[in-house]
């Protein structure tokens, strides 16, 4: 935290307050003129949270004040985000707006909706692998689908729930003849606690989650659920390669503020991202988690949240 | 030897300055908060938990750690002085400890008291530091039905000792329980008891619960009585005890450990019931047992040592298996998944120097509390002259925002506030709340466990007792409420009343 | 550790004399809760958003929870109505034995004070309903001395707000509407903004 800009700009804000307080608002174009809070949705420690503190971090610079991160876990994310929608729309909170609380939204979890938010950037994204444990008996996808559609039903896939984009796959494979058991394991540490010491078969995860122990060894990535394979792992073969065109289930996190938000508090908020995004400090995040991607800004940012709550919903529901 | 090479590492990185401060400042708040009646060493913790977010995981352990020590002891300095447990699990050492005081030999009694916590606590800390790793490696084989299985056994044990009222003592656990599983489930993602509102999506943590049953209604009563809180003068020549009169109650002192070490290790029992447990077992083997209660100095220094030799015990099944065994460690357990370490088995193979960090903090905050605790006895006169009213108001303040800061959602101070009067109302009525409280933290981890073990046995539910270590733990459990229930069993079908079973338990 | 710890800070939780509680009171606390526990699982779920579900589903493990709750709460009215029927003090309950007075209309006024600062909390901001609360809080433990009565809510109020939003930064609330505004403005006097 760089306390040496909150303390400066404190020491600024005295000559500054008498200003603000008799003009009633904070204009926009002295946005911003004190600390900007982030608002990560998920408790300390997951992807959600260490995205929002690295962008917190990054974007300080750019935009010359202090960036806090407060976490406001509950509900999925949604609780974080009801913050963010009954805060002023005045570009003073941000918040983490990721993949797994938008197919929350699908299976009925909260009361917001994609309208409620102006998406700023979609500035991570990653496709999902299944993974094995190092000794695990199948060691290509190709012996897993096979035994999978040999015995329908015997392996067990450790998720992260259900009714999320992890059962929308599964529901996806088992469609086309992949049957396999969705165990779902809340805690992320034994989820993948689970496959490693043999208790289920399969890992369904994004690499960056896992990579700790990628690097051990101790998990082996068999498929990725993508049109392409994944250049960081040339060697895994895509589901489509197999047979099973999934795709548009890609685990993203983006950052976004109240829909109704100035649009030049939106561009300058735009900005920091990309200025941020653009560092090497964010290029190093990013590669170490396998999420680097053009960031996705504007219109096109939006639209993504909206097709991939599209998509989560129409499977659910068939 | 592998243990010793790490341990020493540890050792190193606990004695940086850095580290070092963080344990002796946690050591402080704790032993000042445990001697101010009406914050026990579980709010300091709970209170304590926002600060640890500007911390990495090794030195928020550092610091709770610290907390948990100083505060398991901190109770006994105002019990003994001035005759109020400063936190409950002190109750005993008012007995034979304020006697003492009575007697003018105040200051003989927290010598006594000091050294017997401290070498109970450190006995402890030593059997962390050895028994941790090999049981560890022995929970590798641990999947979910063995989880489960150690969950049912920490929430029965709260029968088992609360066992003057069985029944009551299980529906408060229940009901606890039952407000655990309010929110998101585990699995499915679905609300369940939101009644609506998005808010009660996120669930009740049992931090928010904890500090509205026990700091709010303890507030209330701290200014509601007329309790005198100001020590009186020692009568006569102060005087403190000698390392021989020390070593003269090797007896209760070794006692007290043993029994607060294994009281500590089951999940659910902690500091209160090895202080009590203690001081009952050495009243029936101490030759000068029926004078206990007159200011005997073994009656003192036996729950002394227990109730801090449960503090290291207590952290073995945080550690091993990531199942908090009580309020103190399950706050430790949401300082390290808020910093995104998952504790159990995979804990010691994928960062050993963090866990012998911690134990080479939990010995040397032992060592430490020796002069934590005789400094603050000696200012405790001072801080009692601050009046209740404005400490209360501190307190009140304190828990909002401490159920404010464990998810920044203003929800959780209503609920705090909710139960705040709760629990003052469950106080007047003589309504158990500890086990409430150790439902809401179980509870929910015992759902997610069952449920993914049956998922991951394809809907099975003989898993739990066709798997022989889980067999074993639910058997065990089992026991456990049998023996709890054994008297008012008795009770109902001889011709003893209900009451004077009750009576059996102390 | 603090296990069992409030059951026992009473110093003695076991003797069962009625001590000043209604006798109707432990039946019917019993009552409620076992009728409590039976219709609870009715309002489990808002509306019929439900999902196809595999495995138990999101209802088996509250539904069995509530269903032993309702048990055992049966068993505990039936003891209760049992010693009522007897003449003997309540199975369940007992008053603690204060070894002081306890004054319940000052306790009372004690928990609507608090209450009233936490709904005040999130409307006023933190620091004037901290202020505020501290303030009317010296006064309701009879502190009268000017001095105590401004310094510990002014002080108190800027040392808590240093320490948790400054050292801990943590979104404390700053209120609604002109509320947010005067907080900005302190927070920048105070030089935490």
């Amino acid at each position: 935290m760089t306390r040496d800009a909150s303390l400066k700009l404190g020491a600024a804000g005295l000559v500054a307050a008498g200003l603000a307080l008799s003009s009633g608002m904070a204009l926009a174009d002295a946005y911003p003129e004190r600390p900007v809070e982030m608002v990560v949705t998920f408790g300390p420690g997951g992807g959600a949270d260490v995205m929002g503190r690295q962008m917190g971090r990054l974007m300080e610079k750019p935009l010359g004040v202090a960036i806090p991160v407060s976490n406001v876990a509950g509900a999925s994310g949604n609780a974080g985000l009801t913050h963010l929608r009954t805060n002023p729309a005045d570009g003073y909170t941000l918040g983490t707006l990721i993949s797994l609380t938008v197919a929350s939204w699908a299976s009925g979890l909260g009361d917001s909706k994609p309208e409620d938010f102006r998406v700023i950037s979609v500035v991570q994204n990653s496709p999902s692998f299944l993974f094995v444990s190092a000794d695990s008996p199948y060691q290509t996808a190709q012996d897993l689908f096979d035994f999978a559609k040999a015995n329908p039903g015997q392996l067990t896939v450790a998720t992260s729930g259900y009714g999320t984009q992890d059962d929308v796959t599964l529901k996806l494979l088992a469609g086309g003849g992949v049957k396999m058991e969705n165990v779902p394991f809340q805690s992320p540490g034994e989820r993948y606690a689970s496959p490693i010491g043999g208790h289920t078969s399969v890992l369904y995860e994004e690499p960056g989650d896992v990579a700790q122990f990628l690097k051990a060894g101790q998990l082996k990535p068999l498929v990725v659920f993508s049109m392409e394979r994944h250049p960081a792992f040339p060697d895994v073969p895509t589901s489509a390669e197999l047979g099973h065109e999934i795709s548009g289930l890609d685990n993203f996190r983006s950052i976004a503020v109240r829909a109704d938000t100035p649009p030049e508090i939106l561009t300058r908020l735009e900005a920091a991202i990309l200025e941020a995004t653009a560092s090497a400090d964010w290029q190093k995040f990013c590669t170490d988690t396998y999420s680097c991607i053009q960031p996705v800004t504007g219109d096109a940012a939006q639209k993504m949240v909206t097709d991939f709550l599209q998509l989560v919903s129409k499977q659910l529901a068939s | 030897m592998q243990t010793l090479d790490f341990l020493l590492a540890g050792f190193q990185a606990a004695f940086q300055i850095g580290a070092f401060l963080t344990i002796v400042v946690g050591l402080l708040i704790g032993v000042i908060a445990g001697a101010l009646p009406g914050i026990s060493f579980v709010n300091a913790m709970a209170m304590a938990l926002p600060f640890t977010y500007a911390m990495d995981v090794t030195h928020a352990m550092l610091f709770l750690g610290g907390i948990y020590v100083g505060g398991v002891f901190g109770g006994s300095i105002s019990a003994i002085m001035i005759n109020v447990p400063g936190t409950p699990a002190s109750l005993p050492s008012t007995w034979d400890g304020y006697a003492m005081t009575k007697r003018g030999q105040v200051k003989r009694a927290l010598t006594i008291a000091v050294t017997a916590s401290a070498t109970g606590g450190l006995v402890s800390a030593l059997m962390l530091t050895f028994l941790s790793a090999p049981f560890a490696s022995f929970a590798m084989k641990f999947s979910q039905p063995e989880f489960f299985a150690a969950t049912v056994l920490g929430l029965v044990s709260v029968i088992a000792i609360a066992k003057d009222r069985p029944i009551i003592t299980m529906i408060s656990l229940l009901i606890g329980v039952a407000i655990g599983t309010v929110g998101v489930d585990p699995l499915y993602g679905q609300a369940r008891f939101s009644f609506g509102v998005p808010e009660v999506e996120s669930g009740i943590r049992f931090v928010v619960v904890m500090i509205g049953l026990f700091a709010i209604g303890e507030v209330v009563d701290l200014v509601s009585t007329d309790r005198d809180l100001r020590p009186k003068k020692p009568q006569g020549k102060a005087s403190g005890a000698s390392f021989r009169d020390i070593l003269n109650l090797k007896g209760p002192i070794l006692r007290g450990t043993g029994i607060g070490c294994m009281i500590g290790v089951i999940p659910g029992a902690g500091a209160t019931p090895g202080a009590v447990i203690a001081y009952g077992i050495e009243k029936q083997v101490n030759p000068r047992g029926a004078e206990f209660g007159t200011g005997v100095e073994a009656g003192l220094a036996a729950p002394e040592a227990a109730k801090n030799a449960t503090t290291g015990a207590a952290m073995v099944p945080l550690l091993t298996l990531g199942i908090p065994g009580s309020a103190a460690t399950a706050i430790m357990l949401a300082a390290m998944m808020l910093q995104g370490v998952n504790p159990g088995p995979l804990l010691f193979v994928m960062d050993p120097s963090m866990v012998y960090t911690i134990f080479a903090a939990m010995i040397i905050a032992n060592v430490l509390m020796i002069g934590a605790g005789v400094g603050v006895a000696q200012m405790f006169s001072t801080l009692m002259r601050t009046p209740p009213a404005i400490l209360a108001g501190f307190i009140v303040v304190l828990s909002l925002i401490g159920a404010f800061g464990v998810r920044n959602n203003i929800f959780d101070v209503y609920v705090c506030l909710a139960f705040g009067v709760v629990g003052w109302a469950m106080k007047r009525v003589g309504f158990p709340s500890a086990p409430l409280v150790l439902g809401v933290i179980l509870g929910p981890l015992a759902e997610r466990y069952f449920l993914t073990a049956v998922a991951n046995s394809h809907q099975d539910f003989t898993v739990f007792f066709t798997r022989p270590i889980s067999a074993t733990i639910l058997l065990l459990a089992l026991v456990f409420v049998l023996w709890s229930l054994w008297p008012s069993v008795k009770s109902l079908v001889g011709r003893r009343s209900v009451q004077e079973a009750g009576l059996d338990s102390n | 550790m603090a296990m069992v710890e409030k059951a026992q800070t009473d110093p003695s939780p076991v003797t069962l004399t009625s001590g000043g509680l209604p006798p109707l009171l432990a039946p019917a606390l019993a009552c409620v809760l076992t009728f409590a526990a039976l219709i609870l699982p009715t309002f489990m779920f808002h509306g019929d958003r439900r999902l196809q579900v595999n495995g138990l589903g999101p209802g088996a493990w509250p539904g069995a929870i509530l269903m032993a709750l309702a048990a055992f709460s049966a068993v505990w009215l039936v003891l209760e109505i049992r010693a009522l029927v007897r003449g003997k003090p309540p199975v369940g309950l007992s008053a603690p034995r204060d070894e002081d007075v306890y004054h319940y209309g000052k306790a009372i006024t004690g928990i609507v004070l608090v209450i009233l600062f936490g709904w005040l909390l999130p409307i006023i901001g933190f620091a004037l309903a901290t202020a505020s609360f501290l303030l009317v809080w010296c006064l309701y433990g009879g502190l009268r001395n000017p001095w105590v009565v401004t310094l510990v809510p002014v002080l108190g109020t800027v040392g808590l707000l240093w320490m948790f939003m400054g050292l801990a930064l943590m979104p404390l609330s700053r209120g609604i509407g002109p509320f947010d505004q005067f907080s900005v403005w302190l927070l920048k006097l105070i030089g935490i903004y």
